[in-house]
């Protein structure tokens, strides 16, 4: 392999090379009582990662995709904006985990579970064989289920990575009968030789072929917590170490995403296989659901981090729509539609991140997870409760963060995709998440607290992360510019 | 010509297997019968792949399998994991008895 390309595995190797460092420092103190450190290198390679494919994506270093390992992977401009959302979400985790997780034991393992989560994310966003698709997926998978038991000898926390798990080993063992049913229908792993001969096993074996799209992308809806695999979310991320509930609703359903699209924009093309199974129509379906059971859910909920957990299944319903507008209207506007997804779990990954984040911070103060609790937060935190207040209103679609141009994109290109009752839908249920975001706000802001809040000391790490996510979240609101052609071109790329 | 099984029996097999694996997990409660009909269904994916390995004479499938398997295993082990510290904090593997949090 030229150099050249072994530059372009440089966010992965980020990673990779991380973890080694902290198995490293793991082996030579093994108590691991330097929390500092740990969390140094693993925000350090996360950065690293993030810079590197950032720059690489600007950079146009990888435009074409350049195929390695004999086509089982491709790093291409949407493997890179994935890998820089895998960084700079691993990045603010890890700081923020440094307070988080301060006084127990095994913080080397966490930290290591974390890095090898992400290498298993950005390894599924180069995945260019199902093969590929398989393993890098379980890479991400069975780290976050030791990272939900973090807390082993919490209930919550246990019931949560079991039931996470139970729904996880589920959901992978569909996604590989679907594998297997694929491989059978076409006689390939690889996504460009599975789309060669699927129009001839569309036309020739179209149940196997359809029951196995269908598996596969039942896999991918666990991965991205979407109707009918989505409801481990709200468990996972209630009973999970905040810190790690920020990575798995954001990191890891940006991996789901970013499979889901290479897999059926590649391998599948709605063309050929339209004859077996129509997942455009699938997808529709499926992001009406999503986005309307995860608004209404949230709407109803008493816990913030619950709330939060049903409002990610919101947000992938959203993100769906960028698979469910490919109706063959032209390249244009399908890639538009797909860049947008791109965008808004780019967008996402900061503003949910430090939303979640948040959440950690007021565990960490031992106030309570109810909207109850969070009255008159703002007069004892007034810094964290703007960056929250920035959160929010971003996830809701107003103009104060990137979260606002990235849904007008997804809306509009629905709209120019001729599916306008999905933006209609979607619009309708920003209304509704504009409800529950708020009573985070007003209960912060307005609302008297019943007895006193006491807050002891403000840890630096955990404020740090929570600031640098809200002020990502302002600075896209503009900056998304710098990337939107980025992912358009990707996406069309794709196309 | 050697006499082969048609390949749609394989088909048929690895359904059933697949189908056993998914009722073992809608009925049963305890939390390793869980973990085994997690392997089958695995497995019936493995059938498949050797056997589609063969009708399409190429060794993808085939080697895919090794990866299935020593996959499972590791899905397995963190399982084992989980369910340990479940039955430390539950006195129980019965995956109905964790129900702290609202389902």
């Amino acid at each position: 392999m030229e150099l050249n390309n072994w530059l372009l595995l440089v966010p992965t190797g980020a990673f990779v090379l991380a973890a080694l460092a902290l198995f490293v420092i793991d082996s030579i103190d093994p108590d691991s009582t330097n929390g500092t450190l740990l969390s140094a290198v693993t925000t350090a390679g996360a950065v690293a990662a993030a810079m590197v494919s950032g720059g690489l994506l600007l950079s146009g270093a990888a435009d074409p995709g350049v195929e390695l390992f004999d086509g089982q992977l491709v790093v291409d401009g949407m493997s890179l904006i994935f890998t820089f959302i895998f960084g700079s979400v691993t990045a603010l985790v890890a700081l923020g985990s440094h307070d988080y997780i301060r006084e127990l034991p095994h913080k080397a393992e966490y930290y290591l579970l974390v890095l090898l989560a992400a290498t298993g994310m950005s390894l599924m966003a180069s995945a260019n064989s199902l093969a590929v698709v398989f393993v890098s997926l379980e890479l991400a998978s069975l780290p976050s289920y030791a990272l939900v038991a973090y807390l082993k000898t919490n209930r919550g926390s246990v019931e949560a990575a079991l039931k996470y798990f139970l729904i996880g080993a589920l959901s992978s063992s569909i996604l590989v009968y679907g594998i297997s049913l694929v491989y059978a229908s076409t006689g390939s792993l690889l996504l460009t030789d599975i789309a060669a001969e699927a129009g001839t096993a569309a036309s020739d074996y179209p149940g196997v072929l359809g029951i196995g799209i269908l598996m596969v992308a039942g896999g991918v809806a666990f991965k991205t917590a979407s109707v009918p695999f989505h409801f481990w979310a709200p468990e996972a991320y209630e009973g999970a170490p905040a810190p790690v509930s920020a990575f798995l609703s954001s990191a890891s359903k940006a991996a789901g995403f970013v499979v889901a699209f290479r897999v059926f924009v590649v391998a599948f093309p709605i063309g050929s296989v339209v004859a077996s199974i129509d997942w455009v129509l699938l997808f529709q379906v499926l992001a009406v659901l999503t986005m309307t059971l995860g608004n209404f859910a949230a709407a109803t909920q008493e816990n913030v981090k619950r709330m939060l957990a049903y409002s990610s299944i919101g947000h992938a319903g959203y993100v769906l729509i960028g698979l469910a507008a490919l109706t063959g209207v032209g390249g244009g506007t399908e890639s538009i539609v797909l860049g947008a997804g791109m965008l808004h779990l780019l967008v996402y990954g900061f503003m949910n991140t430090g939303a979640f984040l948040f959440v950690a911070l007021v565990e960490r103060w031992e106030i309570g997870r109810t909207f109850e609790d969070y009255y008159g937060l703002a007069r004892e935190a007034p810094i964290a409760c703007v960056a929250m207040t920035v959160f929010m209103f971003s996830l809701a679609g107003l103009p104060v963060g990137g979260g606002f141009l990235s849904k007008y994109y997804l809306f509009a290109g629905a709209v120019g995709a001729g599916v306008w009752w999905l933006a209609l839908i979607g619009a309708f249920n920003s209304v509704i998440s504009l409800f529950y975001y708020s009573r985070v706000v007003k209960a912060m802001w307005i609302e008297e607290p019943s007895e006193p809040i006491e807050i002891e000391r403000y840890p630096t790490a955990l404020y740090a992360a929570i600031v640098i996510a809200a002020v990502v979240t302002v600075v896209l609101l503009p900056g998304l510019a710098v990337f939107d052609t980025a992912a358009f071109d990707a996406a069309a790329a794709l196309l | 010509m050697l006499e082969t099984v048609p390949v749609e029996y394989y088909l048929v097999l690895s359904a059933a297997v697949f189908c056993i694996g998914l009722f073992g997990i809608l009925t049963r409660t305890n939390a390793l019968t869980f973990l085994m009909s997690v392997e089958l269904m695995l497995n019936a994916a493995n059938i498949n792949l050797v056997a589609f390995a063969f009708y399409w004479s190429n060794l993808t499938g085939q080697v895919f399998v090794l990866f299935t398997m020593s996959l499972a295993a590791a899905e397995v082990a963190i399982g084992i994991g989980i369910i340990l510290v479940l039955n430390r904090n539950f006195d129980d593997v019965d995956v109905t008895e964790a129900a702290t949090l609202k389902w």
